[in-house]
C-alpha cells in the first residue's frame, strides 16, 4: 500500500473531528506592509525603491532621496510622505508637475497601482500585505 | 510679488460618492465619501456640500487649529439638502469648537427654511446631539440675488430644476480662473430628448452660460449611458450627457462627480478609459477625469 493510502486509512480511523481551543483563533499572525515605488521610465535608472514612514524626496538633485537625472525633473520636483497611516505625493512646485493616472496635481493620496509621472519619468506605487512568519 | 501657485485655487475632493457612502476594498481609490469639496485661495476657505467626506475635513481642520494657526473660519455651500449633501455635518468636529465661524449658505428657495432643514436632522430621534449644542459660531445665510465676495473669490450662483427639489450651482472666480460646482441635475432632460419644450431649451441655454469656459467643472455624472435609461426621473445625469455638456461649453477641465455607489474603482477606471482619450485627443482638448477623494488640484 502506498505511503498517501495509510494516511488516508489513518485519517478514516478518526471517531470524531477534535476541537481546536478557541484561544488558538485569537493567535493570529502579524500583518505587515511593504509600500514600493517602481521606476519604470528614466533611461537612468529602473529600479525599485522602497518606501518607509520617513518622506522622501525625488528629484534631479543629488540630495534627493530618489535621484532621477532627467532634464525635465525639477531639482527638488516632489515628496512622498506617510501621513494618517496612508501616502501622499505633493507636487513641491516644480516646473512640469507631478501626475498621478495623467491628472495634474497638487497633492494627491496614493493607492495601489497608481501611476505617477514625474518630469517625463513613470513610477508605479505598489502596495503588498504580507503575513509575518514566526 | 504674489507667486502664480499662491494666487491658483485649491480644489480638494473629501468626498466624491452620490447618494450613499460605500465604504470597501472596491472603492477606496474613488472614494466612498458622500460630497464634499473644499476650494482655498490666500487664505479664504469654501466647502461644497456636507456629505460625509466633511467629517475628515473636519479632523485636518482641527488639527490645523491646534497646530497654533488662527481660530478657523470656514464658509458652507450647500447645493441642497438631500442626505448625501448634509449627513456629514453633525460629524464636522469644528462645529463643536466655541472658536469657530461657520457660515453656511443655500438656496432660499427651499418650502421649508434651510435652517430648520439642518436643525430637523439633528433631532433627537436621528442624532444624540441637538444643533444648539454645536460650540462653534454657526450663522445660516439663504443666498440673496446679490453676487458675494470672499476674500479673493467671487461667488455667483443659479437655482437648477432637474433634480427632485432642485439644488444650486456655483461658479467661484479668482484671478481670472473659474471653478464651477454644478452636481445633481439631470442633464439628459435638459439637453436630450425628442420632446423639446421652452422649459428645456431655456434651463440649457442657462447651463451652458453658466458654466461657459470654466476651468475647471465639477459635475454629476451618475450613470453609465447602459444604466441611465432604467432612471429617468431620478434627477442625475448620465456620464455621455455630462461630458457632451461640458464639451459643448467650453470647459477646460471637467471632473466627473457623485459616483454612483455600485460603480467600483474598476468600472470607473473602465470608463475613464474609455471616455478620455476620445476627448483630450478631440477637437474640444477637454481634460476630463474622475473625481477622488484625496486630490487636490490647482486652478
Amino acid at each position: 500500500m502506498s505511503e498517501k493510502n495509510d494516511v488516508l486509512k489513518d485519517r478514516n480511523s478518526f471517531d470524531t473531528t477534535e476541537e481546536i481551543p478557541r484561544g488558538k483563533f485569537a493567535d493570529i499572525m502579524p500583518l505587515s506592509q511593504r509600500v514600493y515605488l517602481e521606476i519604470t521610465g528614466s533611461e537612468e535608472k529602473d529600479g525599485i525603491f522602497e518606501l518607509g514612514e520617513k518622506a522622501v524626496v525625488v528629484g534631479r538633485s543629488t540630495e534627493c532621496d530618489i535621484q532621477l537625472g532627467v532634464q525635465n525633473v525639477s531639482r527638488k520636483h516632489a515628496r512622498i510622505l506617510f501621513q494618517n497611516e496612508e501616502y501622499l505625493i505633493e507636487d513641491l512646485e516644480s516646473t512640469n508637475g507631478v501626475l498621478v493616472n495623467g491628472i495634474k496635481v497638487v497633492r494627491c493620496v496614493l493607492r495601489n497601482n497608481d501611476q505617477i509621472e514625474i518630469g517625463g519619468v513613470k513610477l508605479v506605487f505598489n502596495e503588498e500585505k504580507r503575513l509575518h512568519k514566526k | 510679488m504674489k507667486s502664480p501657485v499662491e494666487e491658483k485655487m485649491l480644489v480638494t475632493f473629501w468626498g466624491t460618492r452620490g447618494s450613499i457612502s460605500t465604504p470597501g476594498r472596491t472603492t477606496e481609490k474613488y472614494g466612498g465619501n458622500t460630497p464634499c469639496v473644499t476650494i482655498e485661495n490666500q487664505g479664504t476657505r469654501i466647502i461644497l456640500d456636507a456629505g460625509t467626506g466633511i467629517r475628515n475635513l473636519g479632523i485636518e481642520l482641527v488639527r490645523e487649529a491646534e497646530a497654533g494657526k488662527q481660530p478657523l473660519k470656514v464658509h458652507l455651500f450647500l447645493s441642497h439638502t438631500h442626505w448625501d449633501h448634509i449627513q456629514g455635518l453633525p460629524f464636522f468636529q469644528p462645529a463643536y469648537l466655541k472658536d469657530t465661524k461657520v457660515t453656511i449658505y443655500g438656496s432660499p428657495k427651499k418650502e421649508r427654511f434651510l435652517a430648520s432643514v439642518l436643525k430637523r436632522q439633528m433631532d433627537y430621534e436621528y442624532f444624540p446631539v441637538s444643533m444648539s449644542a454645536l460650540t462653534a459660531d454657526i450663522r445660516i445665510q439663504e443666498m440673496s440675488e446679490e453676487n458675494l465676495h470672499l476674500g479673493p473669490l467671487r461667488i455667483e450662483w443659479e437655482e437648477q430644476g432637474f433634480h427632485p427639489g432642485g439644488s444650486v450651482r456655483y461658479r467661484f472666480s479668482a484671478h481670472g480662473k473659474e471653478v464651477v460646482y454644478a452636481t445633481d441635475v439631470e442633464l439628459d432632460l435638459i439637453f436630450g430628448g425628442d420632446h423639446r419644450t421652452e422649459e428645456k431649451e431655456a434651463a440649457a441655454r442657462d447651463y451652458l452660460r453658466f458654466v461657459q469656459g470654466a476651468d475647471l467643472l465639477i459635475a454629476d455624472g451618475m450613470f453609465s449611458e447602459e444604466e441611465y435609461p432604467a432612471r429617468v426621473g431620478w434627477g442625475h445625469a448620465s456620464i455621455p450627457a455630462v461630458i457632451e455638456a461640458a464639451a459643448k461649453a467650453e470647459v477646460k477641465q471637467l471632473a466627473v462627480f457623485h459616483h454612483d455607489p455600485q460603480h467600483s474603482d474598476k468600472y470607473l477606471d473602465d470608463l475613464w478609459v474609455k471616455y478620455r482619450s476620445r476627448y483630450l485627443a478631440g477637437p474640444q482638448k477637454m481634460d476630463l477625469f474622475w473625481a477622488r477623494e484625496g486630490l487636490t488640484l490647482a486652478v
